[in-house]
């Protein structure tokens, strides 16, 4: 009777484990990242103001950063929303968003390397840069 | 051996369809355990954590998390099976469900330093920290860390202090008062498994799991083993009515109340007692059942060891007592047999003594071996000698020391005179033997039965402290 216990306990949890497995592979299989329509139209080629990025949605929450332009260059990347999936997430962006910015700032794109370990941010934010960058005409 | 006769066979093969019945009910609670560690882990895999992995570091993490679910799971398991449920203790018993509750001690304290460790260092990947370093910034930067570190060192002393070669060491309230911190563990535990882990996200399948599952582990607690005995405990207005000294170191302590019939108790049965007494009223005691309560009366028979229990003799009658119970498959309730023999030694014979009080036996049904180890330890023997004489039935007794070979749970007399377990019950094959007396004891028996070739599930114990 320990036996029957036994596998019988094996087999459901077998059951139970390959369908959660499933779903999970169902519930990824949508693409997730879709990016919103600009909020702003681009006013002008380069020239200075602030301009909105696209927010994007990852997995873990949307992200969305706010560009400044003066003399033509990127000056300022400012995050309006980051990924929010618990303390982690602060944790991640924390580390992760000051650098990417550090980055964008110095490279004057969004052409740059995804901070390691924050995949999910920074596809959000990289997107949403681009989509700023695109909007100011730089 | 002569066959059984008609009337007993017929009763006994009703018993062994009741066993079969019983035996398939903890199989399903055994595969819903299974299931429950299963579930965990599936409604987590259902969040698509596999599908969106993008770095060893992700696999580390969830492996972490899979670790903590895991054994956040068992650990309510574990409450559920120590909270004395009525359903549980009829279908397996009290003694069984605490010997699963510890089995999984271990094995979920592992699962929680792999779910540290794994977590630690699946974000320390991530973050290009070593292991060390992202602890720190953990506790640190991270709020809900610092009470998950404190759980995790809680749960440490509990199960250390549980192990077999510590506990042995540990005053029993010492033992008691760690092993109560485990309710505060899993409390400072939970903040970081809302915040950190998302597990209880808003609208999730895994939020309605685990709010389940710890409304039911804390639910089973706060009702069964502090709202029914109070509730019990008032409504019969349960107190003591007098301590009668009935051997060295032995009392009984007769109760009074109202209704105590209701309470049904079977013949054998323990309550956990608390009595409100200064010096003692913290402790509880499992104590058995001497005879079967009437509506106004209850007797309990105990023998005084450690502290607390030495305060029975001095409890002044009126004193309220708290009752949780009753508990216990030393009934006739979960007999599978058509004859029963019986084994007590010492104070081990308080159960066997309500046993027959309550049970209907047919002639020769019955076979009692009462052992002592001196003249002065023959505790309630004139009772039980009248119940099983009433009953038809034939009692043997054995006073003297152990004997250092051969049979050795019976004194060195009857081993010289050649007694054995199948002289003693000439129907052993088709019996079911209840033992109950000292743990070591209790052992001795038990294993001569397993060598007579008495099916495991014929033998029922009770093992007493010694």
């Amino acid at each position: 009777m320990r036996r029957r216990a036994a596998i019988a306990g094996a087999v459901t949890s077998a059951g139970v484990l390959a369908v959660g497995w499933v779903a999970g592979q169902a519930a990824v299989a949508e693409p997730v990242a879709v990016a919103e329509p600009a909020d702003d139209a681009p006013d002008a080629g380069g020239a200075d103001g602030v301009y909105t990025g696209d927010a994007v949605d990852t997995l873990y929450g949307t992200v969305q950063v706010e560009i400044t332009v003066a003399g033509g260059e990127l000056t300022d990347v400012e995050v309006l929303q980051q990924t929010n999936s618990g303390s982690r997430s602060d944790q991640i962006n924390g580390r992760a968003l000051p650098q990417l910015t550090e980055e964008a700032l110095a490279a004057q794109s969004a052409d740059i390397d995804a901070a390691s370990g924050a995949t999910y941010s920074s596809q959000g934010y990289l997107t949403s840069l681009q989509s700023a960058i695109d909007a100011a005409g730089l | 051996m002569p066959p059984v006769p008609a009337a007993l066979a017929t009763r006994g093969a009703a018993r062994d369809d009741a066993r079969r019945r019983r035996e398939l009910a903890v199989d399903v609670l055994v595969t819903l355990i299974w299931a429950s560690a299963a579930v965990a882990v599936a409604l987590y895999l259902a969040t698509g954590v596999v599908a969106r992995m993008s770095s060893a570091a992700d696999a580390v993490t969830a492996l972490g998390a899979i670790a903590g679910l895991v054994a956040t799971d068992l650990v309510l398991v574990m409450l559920i099976l120590a909270a004395r449920v009525p359903l549980v203790d009829r279908l397996v018993g009290h003694d069984r469900a605490l010997a699963v509750h510890r089995s999984l001690g271990k094995p979920a304290l592992y699962l929680l330093l792999a779910h540290g460790a794994l977590v630690i260092v699946g974000y320390a990947l991530a973050d290009g920290l070593d292991p060390v370093t992202e602890a720190v910034t953990l506790l640190t930067t991270v709020p809900d860390i610092p009470t998950a570190f404190l759980a995790m060192a809680l749960f440490v002393v509990i199960v250390v202090s549980s192990l077999v070669a510590v506990r042995g060491r540990l005053r029993y309230e010492v033992w008691h008062g760690i092993h109560l911190l485990t309710y505060a563990a899993v409390l400072v535990a939970l903040p970081h498994q809302l915040s950190v882990g998302s597990v209880f996200a808003e609208g999730s399948a895994q939020r309605a799991y685990w709010i389940g599952l710890y409304v039911l582990a804390l639910g089973c607690l706060l009702v069964f083993r502090i709202g029914r005995p109070l509730v019990a405990s008032l409504r019969h207005d349960l107190r003591v009515r007098s301590v009668e000294v009935v051997g060295d170191g032995v009392v009984s302590v007769h109760l009074a109340g109202r209704g105590l019939d209701r309470l049904r108790v079977q013949g054998g049965q323990f309550g956990i007692w608390r009595f409100w007494a200064p010096g003692t009223w913290w402790r509880a005691h499992p104590i058995s059942f001497s005879s079967v309560p009437t509506s106004t009366d209850a007797r309990i028979t105990v023998r005084a060891l450690g502290r607390g229990t030495s305060r029975f003799a001095a409890l002044a009658p009126g004193t309220r007592v708290l009752l949780e119970g009753p508990y216990g498959l030393f009934t006739e309730r979960a007999r599978t047999a058509p004859y029963l023999a019986v084994a007590a030694a010492g104070i081990g014979v308080t159960p066997v003594r309500s046993l027959l009080e309550h049970a209907q036996f047919a002639p020769g049904e019955l076979t009692v071996l009462l052992r002592a180890s001196r003249p002065d330890e023959r505790y309630l023997w004139d009772e039980v000698r009248q119940l099983t004489d009433a009953a038809g039935g034939t009692v043997l007794t054995d006073v003297g020391p152990r004997a250092a070979s051969g049979a050795s749970w019976l004194s060195a007399d009857a081993v010289v005179r050649g007694l054995d377990l199948e002289t003693v019950f000439p129907n052993l094959a088709d019996s079911d033997l209840y033992i109950c007396g000292p743990a070591g004891w209790v052992s001795a028996v038990e294993a001569a039965a397993l060598s007579a070739g008495v099916a495991g599930h014929r033998i029922r114990v009770e093992r007493f402290e010694s």
